[in-house]
């Protein structure tokens, strides 16, 4: 045994020493805390504003689209306004009633319906503003008028700690600018063909000339043919043009940038809004009144009846909740194959040098490889740990009113028992999948010939990785019943399921199975590892190996 | 404790199969206490396999063996060092770190063998690299290195496999001296090799395999004494002059070129008495000439073409 904690210190201390080691476990923390800053700061700072031309030969759409652009800045004001307040919050009194600033939102989330800020559980502010705007846009014309954001300022101004810093107006993401000098002289607008245009100003889309206002080239042009009526679809009817080809009649929306869509959709929209507006007048409609018929709903809850009476309202945490297995199995998955590389390369390397019969000559072969796997799987609790710990700092660090989401997380994380199940999972999956690649590692004599043997293995290690977001969305259904009892997949499956409460049985079930599995593999592994370690020459074949597995060592 | 055995390794009939092939046959071997014991055999007849065999690595197929008095060498395994054929060394370690891991594997308390690892590195020249990585010595020192390594609990016996094998000449005197050294200090040593020189200069016995058999054990003396002695003559007009003589048993026929002859002797006899033999008869010679066998040439007598195989690897 003394022999064995000899090897598992050797094997801790040199796999811990490599530089890989440190880089691995310092990327995970730098990793996270880039991904969530790095997206905030392009959406600030290093993302161009979007300018672009539109020529409205109907006359009808100018001041629609001017609306919806300003209404989609006024959007970007109020949320960064509702940061600013939260972040410059004067703390709670104590004493006071109710909870304020970064607690008061936490708690909020907690209660809150999922679904009343809309779909994504991350960013419930955003997507609350985003529904806004969508049903209720002409909120945001108040801080549009003169004088309209200091109103709203001086209404903050009591909330907030003496002298807060001023509050910044965000970038305009969206400009609409007038026609560049020239472009289109000599042409008479109103009933130019729309093909003039296009090639008049085309040259800017293509940066072939420069806009004045940006040193970005022209992002899009916006063409409204004078007869763009005559190609509005209605119900009933047939669609407008030849059905076998693409029409290119309508509006056209102009622009290099397939991927970035907010632009076409901003206008799409706003465009076919008025275009309802005013088939509702036609047909003597009150659009007021059909705008706050749209509006009405009935609320919806989701309730989840595992949980206690009373609690049962299916919180934006729960879905976090719900979520964070995903990530668990992730990490889970990555750690132990991490770490079984190691053992697979640090064994193979100990065969090809000979060192193995060093060893062999000062320890029997089972404190070798007891050895092995115990200094290994300290290597990969290390690593766990300390991505484990860095998570949990760097969403302590980030959680904020700008990512409110990280508290929330940081609270599930802490609470919600998924951490000694993945612990447990880790040394069930490591102590199976350890067996195998040591296994592998014995019998061969370079890194090559191991990788042959992990091309397979790779493929059928795979599976948890692809099936983990299927397992989430549903974690009892026939799927995740099935890759439960398999078990090289038990661990990841049940760490998927984790957050479900999968039945007693399952877990119980699933304990004894991978209690056995254990076993069976750290036998079979112990036995190829004997029988691998000192051979030469090729890997064996199967036949060969599962002769070699049933025959005495003396024979051997 | 036991009481101290008589022999460090005792071989009773080992024999070691893989399946059709056998690579050590019937093999049966007593160690003396104290001594330097050679394994001597062309490559691939059997010495590392019983070198195995008695550090208990691969189990014999048939036969018993006791290593310091008990059937199985783990048994005793923190009191034997073994250096194996090939050689090889964690490169990310430390030289001291290396012989300082292998010794606690045998049980020396870390402190102890982290100095024994510095003593070691001085006394046999690597001082200076005491604290270099393995990857960064060149093959002699890291072979060094890992002799140093297989020795650093003081082991009462050791077991080198191809000791010499790598090393330049200086390298190699260096490496005679450590066994010596060790056998000083009381240590057992049983190393193989293929260059009769070193056997010759420090075994006390060797045990000679060929083809999975032994084919010899003894001392170097008594080995020697398996092989005629010859005098090579020259000028002798008559073969049949020197036949009569004492302790000549036949005189070879002559090499035309040469007028050489070979006259093979009496093992127990004199070559000096027939050269004065040959002056009191009034037998003229051109030349007399008598070496002393080698071990090599005993090895060659004895393993025959197998060792010119041997020769060439």
């Amino acid at each position: 045994m003394n022999n064995s904690l000899h090897i598992a210190g050797r094997e801790y201390a040199e796999n811990a020493r490599t530089k890989g080691f440190w880089v691995n476990l310092l990327m995970f923390p730098v990793i996270l805390f880039l991904s969530i800053k790095v997206p905030q700061l392009l959406e600030e700072k290093a993302k161009p504003a979007r300018h672009f031309v539109m020529v409205d030969q109907t006359g009808e759409f100018d001041s629609v689209v001017d609306r919806a652009v300003e209404r989609r800045y006024q959007r970007a004001v109020f949320s960064k306004l509702i940061d600013y307040q939260k972040k410059y919050a004067k703390p709670v009194e104590e004493g006071a009633e109710g909870p304020s600033g970064q607690e008061f939102s936490a708690e909020m989330l907690e209660q809150m319906p999922a679904g009343i800020f809309g779909s994504d559980p991350t960013d419930p502010v955003g997507s609350m503003l985003e529904a806004m705007e969508d049903q209720a846009p002409e909120m945001f014309d108040l801080l549009a008028q003169e004088g309209g954001l200091d109103l709203v300022l001086q209404m903050f101004y009591t909330t907030l700690i003496d002298n807060p810093p001023t509050f910044e107006p965000p970038r305009r993401m969206l400009v609409r600018d007038e026609v560049p000098d020239g472009a289109l002289d000599g042409v008479d607008i109103a009933t130019a063909d729309p093909a003039d245009i296009v090639k008049a100003i085309k040259p800017y889309l293509l940066n072939e000339k420069s806009i004045e206002t940006s040193d970005d080239p022209l992002f899009a042009l916006v063409v409204i043919p004078s007869d763009a009526f005559t190609w509005v679809n209605k119900p009933g009817q047939m669609p407008k043009g030849d059905p076998m080809e693409t029409s290119q009649e309508g509006v056209q929306f102009w622009s290099s940038n397939l991927t970035d869509t907010d632009l076409s959709e901003l206008i799409e929209r706003s465009i076919n809004r008025e275009v309802q507006h005013r088939e509702f007048v036609a047909k003597s409609m009150d659009p007021d009144t059909i705008s706050q018929v749209q509006r009405t709903e009935m609320q919806f809850v989701s309730f989840d009846p595992k949980k206690a009476e009373g609690e049962e309202v299916v919180s934006v945490a729960d879905t976090i909740r719900k979520w964070a297995p995903v990530g668990f199995v992730y990490l889970l998955w990555v750690a132990i194959f991490t770490v079984v590389n190691m053992l697979l390369n640090n064994t193979v390397e100990e065969k090809s040098n000979r060192i193995i019969e060093v060893l062999l000559s000062s320890a029997t072969p089972w404190e070798i490889m007891s050895g092995k796997l115990i200094g290994i799987a300290g290597v990969g609790l290390t690593m766990m740990v300390g991505w484990i710990l860095s998570l949990l700092g760097v969403l302590k660090f980030m959680a904020g009113p700008e990512v409110e989401w990280a508290g929330v997380l940081f609270e599930v994380i802490q609470n919600s028992g998924l951490l000694p199940l993945f612990g447990l999972y880790f040394v069930c999956g490591y102590l199976t999948y350890a067996g195998i690649f040591l296994a592998i590692g014995s019998l061969c004599n370079t890194v090559k010939e191991a990788q042959n043997f992990m091309g397979t293995a790779t493929i059928i290690l795979m599976v948890p990785l692809f099936t983990m977001v299927f397992i989430a969305q549903d974690p009892h259904g026939m799927l995740a019943s099935f890759l439960t009892w398999v078990p090289l997949y038990t661990p990841f499956v049940m760490m998927n399921r984790a957050a479900a409460d999968p039945p007693l049985f399952d877990l119980i079930g699933t304990g004894i199975v991978m209690f056995f599995t254990v076993i069976f593999m750290l036998w079979l592994s112990s036995r190829i590892f004997r029988m691998g370690v000192l051979r030469t020459g090729q890997p064996p074949k199967l036949l060969e190996l599962i002769k070699g597995l049933t025959t005495p060592l003396k024979n051997q | 404790m036991n009481d101290q055995p008589k022999y460090a390794v005792e071989l009773n009939g080992i024999t070691k199969r893989y399946g059709d092939f056998t690579a050590v046959k019937e093999i049966d071997l007593a160690v003396p206490v104290g001594s330097i014991y050679g394994f001597l055999g062309p490559n691939g007849a059997g010495k590392t396999t019983t070198i195995r065999m008695i550090l208990d690595i691969v189990k014999p197929t048939e036969g018993s063996l006791a290593v310091l008095g008990e059937p199985t060498a783990m048994a005793v395994r923190e009191r034997i060092g073994y250096l194996p054929e090939e050689k090889g060394l964690y490169k990310k370690m430390k030289a001291w770190a290396v012989i300082a891991y292998f010794a606690r594997l045998k049980g020396v308390d870390a402190k102890t063998a982290k100095k024994r690892a510095y003593e070691l590195l001085e006394r046999y020249g690597l001082k200076d690299f005491s604290d270099k990585k393995v990857e960064t010595l060149s093959k002699g020192m890291g072979q060094k290195v890992q002799v140093l390594a297989s020795i650093a609990h003081q082991p009462e016996f050791v077991i080198l496999d191809e000791p010499f094998s790598g090393l330049d000449p200086s390298n190699q005197q260096v490496m005679e001296d450590v066994i010596s050294d060790l056998n000083k200090a009381g240590s057992t040593i049983v190393f193989s090799t293929h260059v009769m020189s070193h056997a010759e200069r420090i075994c006390d016995r060797i045990l000679l395999i060929a083809k999975a058999e032994k084919i010899f054990d003894g001392t170097i003396d008594e080995a020697k004494a398996l092989i005629p002695k010859v005098v090579q003559v020259s000028g002798l007009t008559d073969p049949e002059q020197v036949s009569s003589l004492p302790g000549v048993k036949t005189v070879g026929a002559s090499d035309s070129e040469a007028g050489m002859h070979e006259i093979i002797m009496h093992d127990d006899a004199d070559p000096q008495g027939l050269l004065r033999a040959c002056f009191q008869q009034g037998i003229e010679l051109n030349s007399f000439q008598y070496h002393e066998p080698t071990l090599h040439d005993v090895f060659l007598h004895l393993v025959g073409d197998d060792a010119k195989v041997a020769a060439y690897r």
